[in-house]
């Protein structure tokens, strides 16, 4: 089932003799269920595809459609809540408020947003991630794969439809990076959610399901590289 | 208020620190109001005390006790029940080595500004009288006999009167006769009639016609009118309003500079979807915590700071004003917060997370 689609969207910035596309027209779509790797070098225009998808930037032409709601037409005010209700973002830099403790970054979302994980499911997860220890350190008392694992809990617990992973283990050492991938992957079959990884690291794709390689703001599918 | 209290909670220094700044500026606002009221009661008591309406002064007098003068016969022409005279001169009391500036009101004693007796008897008998227990704070005691500076005679305290201050001074209560005696002195028979002015209780003012000679006046208007009153209370005041506006910046700059560390943080939330009302609740709630137990502390330490005054500092807490002041500050910090919330709304997410 499609949950996410792009439809001949492309962004530009600047003007005239200075204009850059920065993501050429491109046409996309995502099921629920799959994990999928962009990959590309820095400046192809991987985070601008990411922030277009998650709603922080509006595309210059084209459709984004999440779930069969186009959000490309729709106010910063309801893409916030599309964004709330239908995606999980994961930071290069984690995206752990630093003054509450693990428990209350799940807390801090039950306060914005009704229909999270049940206590028992979040329980579960936690454990699943190996973060059950965690419950009462604060982001600083944590290494950074502990970090990356809170982080992807904080990111499933609101059940989204779609994971946005920026560089998901960008600040991490080559077996706490595997690590993460495969609790992405793990997360993402078991939750039948999409996952989207924005990453330079080729070694990396061999977790996906579908790889994208993104040269110079033009998205091609490449799947030698699972 | 969970954003709000849980970073209370982490980072007590910082928030300490900010408290401990809205604490001594509502320190210095409730001190300065006690002060202010205290001042204004040094000024007014007395005349609070005969719970009246209006008084009548002579027209040229300019709303001056001091300046009022007219004869008792004034009073046949007043068509109101409830009427009392007041002769008043204000003289240097003398005890021994102890020297007080009071004011001396001659009254008659079946009026209703005759005042209730804390100590001792009334006065009977010509030169006795009835001071104000502020004097007793100073030494004086029943029986004691005071010398004037202004004239001859002297007078014994026969009984002592609590809230009796007028224009700063302790007030000392006795007859007309007695008043006159040593207003005069030589001439004291032939002014036996003078009085200063005639107080009356009345809801109604308009009903009352004097002659072009004399002026009514109400009650808050004479107190204002009294000398130095309206200038203490306005200067002491205005250093409260001003106390209002410094700890609003105080905490519009600490907040700011609070949010500016946190707009990465505040960034990633706006992200995830998380509104600019929630967060601007937050930033509120937070300020409240801080303002409520700041201005709550300033309120205890002002309290326990007064039960310890010396009497001669002139401090009269007013506890519903110092509510109200303490409310002020809290709206006012909150006020403060505003500009730390404009900033969250501004915050452009996808710069925030590096986008």
């Amino acid at each position: 089932m499609t949950v996410l689609e792009l439809n001949s969207v492309q962004k530009s910035f600047g003007t005239g003799h200075k204009k850059v596309d920065a993501l050429k027209e491109t046409n996309f779509k995502a099921d629920r269920g799959e994990l999928i790797a962009i990959i590309g070098p820095s400046g192809s225009g991987k985070s601008t595809l990411l922030t277009i998808i998650g709603g922080l930037l509006s595309p210059t032409s084209g459709d984004v459609t999440i779930n069969k709601q186009n959000i490309t037409s729709l106010n910063e005010k309801s893409r916030s809540k599309i964004r709330l209700k239908e995606i999980g973002f994961i930071l290069q830099a984690s995206n752990l408020i630093p003054f509450l403790t693990v428990h209350n970054q799940f807390k801090l979302l039950d306060k914005v947003k009704k229909d999270n994980m049940t206590d028992s499911e979040l329980k579960q997860l936690c454990k699943d991630l190996g973060i059950e220890d965690l419950q009462n350190k604060y982001p600083a008392d944590l290494s950074g794969g502990e970090r990356q694992r809170v982080a992807i809990a904080k990111a499933l617990y609101s059940n989204p439809s779609i994971i946005l992973a920026d560089e998901p283990t960008a600040s991490l050492d080559s077996d706490k990076a595997y690590e993460v991938m495969d609790i992405l992957k793990n997360e993402t079959k078991n939750k039948n959610t999409t996952t989207i990884v924005v990453t330079h690291d080729i070694r990396l794709t061999s977790y996906c399901d579908k790889v994208f390689k993104m040269t110079d703001g033009v998205l091609a599918l490449d799947n030698t590289l699972i | 208020m969970f954003l709000a209290w849980n970073e209370i909670k982490k980072n007590k220094l910082r928030f300490t620190l900010i408290i401990g700044v809205l604490m001594l500026v509502s320190y210095l606002v409730f001190f300065l109001s006690g002060l202010a009221n205290g001042l204004q009661q040094m000024n007014r008591e007395s005349v609070d005390k005969w719970d009246s309406d209006a008084i009548i002064l002579t027209d040229d007098s300019d709303k001056s006790l001091y300046q009022s003068s007219m004869d008792v016969s004034e009073v046949d022409e007043i068509d109101t029940d409830k009427i009392a005279v007041i002769g008043q001169m204000s003289t240097i009391a003398r005890l021994d080595d102890m020297k007080i500036n009071v004011s001396i009101f001659g009254i008659n004693d079946d009026e209703f500004l005759m005042p209730n007796i804390t100590d001792g008897k009334s006065f009977t008998e010509i030169n006795e009288v009835i001071a104000s227990d502020t004097l007793k704070d100073e030494g004086f005691k029943l029986g004691d006999i005071l010398k004037l500076s202004s004239s001859d005679d002297s007078l014994t305290i026969v009984g002592f009167t609590s809230n009796a201050r007028f224009n700063a001074s302790p007030v000392l209560y006795t007859n007309l006769e007695t008043l006159n005696a040593v207003k005069f002195g030589d001439y004291a028979e032939v002014n036996k009639d003078q009085i200063n002015a005639i107080v009356i209780q009345s809801t109604d003012l308009s009903t009352i016609k004097t002659n072009e000679a004399l002026e009514i006046v109400d009650t808050e208007t004479f107190i204002q009118n009294l000398p130095g009153y309206t200038e203490q209370s306005l200067s002491l005041n205005f250093m409260i309003y001003f106390l209002f506006i410094i700890s609003a910046v105080i905490v519009a700059i600490f907040l700011y500079v609070l949010t500016v560390q946190k707009i990465s943080m505040f960034g990633i939330m706006k992200a995830q979807g998380i509104s600019n009302a929630y967060l601007s609740k937050s930033i509120v709630a937070q300020t409240f915590i801080l303002a409520a137990v700041g201005v709550t502390i300033g309120f205890a330490l002002t309290l326990l700071t007064g039960a310890f005054l010396p009497s001669a500092v002139p401090v009269s807490f007013d506890l519903v004003k110092m509510l109200l002041n303490g409310l002020v500050l809290v709206i006012v910090a909150i006020a403060g917060a505003v500009f730390s919330v404009l900033t969250i709304v501004k915050i452009d997410p996808l710069k925030a997370i590096g986008g």
